[in-house]
């Protein structure tokens, strides 16, 4: 047991750490922040709100940082896009900052909040699984025929629409090799942005999917082009929470030792997989984040009076960090052992390099 | 068994029966009178 003095708070080190590593590898992978599991599981270690999402904004920057890096290098960055989306996603997160204002002079901010973040985050769990399916079928028989696969298949036609729209300026990504609308990046942009200022995460979750099938970036693309808006947005989140002195720096230290680990390790598994196996990981975070944020509705709803729920909630998302920890970890293992020649599940083949 | 490695679901499965009886042991070991 550590003593965090600011936080007043008693937790165990190694749980921060282990929360950071497992964290680190999901985002680097899946280019998200992660923002959605730490801080319950922060909470639940016994931090107060306010400071548990101080500690992970700026736990999320440092990692951010260390992701986009290891991403850089492998060439996963358009900075075109990046830097374009970025105009729209600040001024999202300022509507959406007003959005949860109004809605919290309704009085009825947490139960909308909740219920927002159920609706959409199934939303996206349900498209993305069902386009992934479709790929990763698509890639099956593409393998049985002998033919060759390339590190990335989607099959929605929702970039094509997008990608049509004859708005000048059109902008050329080089790196995502796409020629699109700028309004239409900066659109998503705003929208992500919104929805992140509402429901006050980083957004990662919803612009990765937006930026492959709105945009029409590859998965690898989208994630590497991601951890950039999260920097930024980790950094001001950091700053801010600092200012108002929401930050135990002991415990955003032990978990960045494990975060800057599982980071490099997550970025460097996505050169073992094709776009679908990120799309995958990212549908079942989305799936069973929404259980979470549903066992939480239903504890509000019912006056906080039935107590295994709460429990329930606490084991699932702990139980999501591990769960996608160890399903990437497979996959590389499979991946190694596939280029070694050795057997893989039939269903593994076309998912990994 | 096999099949829990030969399916993409069964893999799904077990791995999330292994995960959320490791989340249950950290609750009953470290946090117990927290959640």
């Amino acid at each position: 047991m550590f003593d965090f003095a600011i936080a007043g708070v008693q937790a165990p080190i190694f749980l921060l750490v282990l929360v950071g590593l497992t964290v680190g590898i999901v985002g680097g992978f899946i280019g998200v922040g992660g923002g959605y599991m730490v801080t319950p599981a922060l909470i639940v270690f016994g931090f107060p709100g306010y400071m548990a999402s101080g500690i992970d904004m700026t736990h999320i920057c440092g990692k951010g940082v260390v992701s986009t890096v290891r991403h850089r290098q492998l060439g996963n960055i358009d900075w075109t896009l990046a830097l374009t989306m970025i105009a729209g996603t600040m001024l999202g997160v300022e509507l959406g900052v007003r959005l949860l204002v109004y809605f919290k002079h309704l009085g009825i901010s947490g139960v909308v909040l909740l219920v927002t973040s159920v609706a959409l985050m199934f939303t996206l769990f349900l498209y993305t699984q069902l386009e992934t399916r479709r790929a990763h079928k698509k890639m099956e028989e593409m393998e049985k025929e002998g033919r060759e696969i390339g590190r990335e298949l989607q099959t929605s036609n929702l970039p094509k629409v997008f990608q049509g729209i004859p708005l000048a300026p059109i902008v050329r990504c080089r790196t995502a090799r796409v020629i699109v609308s700028m309004w239409v990046i900066v659109l998503v942009g705003m929208v992500t942005g919104v929805l992140a200022g509402f429901l006050g995460v980083g957004g990662g979750f919803i612009r990765v999917p937006a930026l492959v099938y709105v945009v029409g970036a590859s998965t690898h693309i989208a994630v590497g082009t991601d951890l950039v808006e999260i920097v930024v947005s980790g950094a001001y989140g950091a700053l801010r929470h600092s200012i108002e002195g929401n930050v135990d720096l002991m415990a955003v230290i032990f978990m960045i030792a494990g975060a800057m680990f599982g980071a490099q390790v997550g970025s460097i598994a996505t050169s073992y997989v094709r776009g679908p196996a990120i799309r995958y990981i990212l549908s079942y975070s989305l799936i069973l984040a929404t259980l979470g944020a549903a066992l939480r509705l239903i504890y509000v709803l019912t006056g906080q009076n039935v107590h295994w729920l709460s429990l329930a909630a606490v084991v699932l998302t702990l139980g999501e960090m591990i769960f996608l920890c160890l399903f990437i970890s497979s996959l590389v293992w499979f991946a190694v052992r596939r280029r070694g020649g050795k057997w893989v599940p039939d269903w593994v083949g076309p998912l990994v390099i | 068994m096999k099949w829990f490695i030969n399916s993409m679901l069964g893999f799904w499965i077990l791995l999330l029966a292994i995960s959320l009886g490791a989340a249950a042991l950290v609750c009953e070991i470290w946090l117990k009178g927290r959640v």
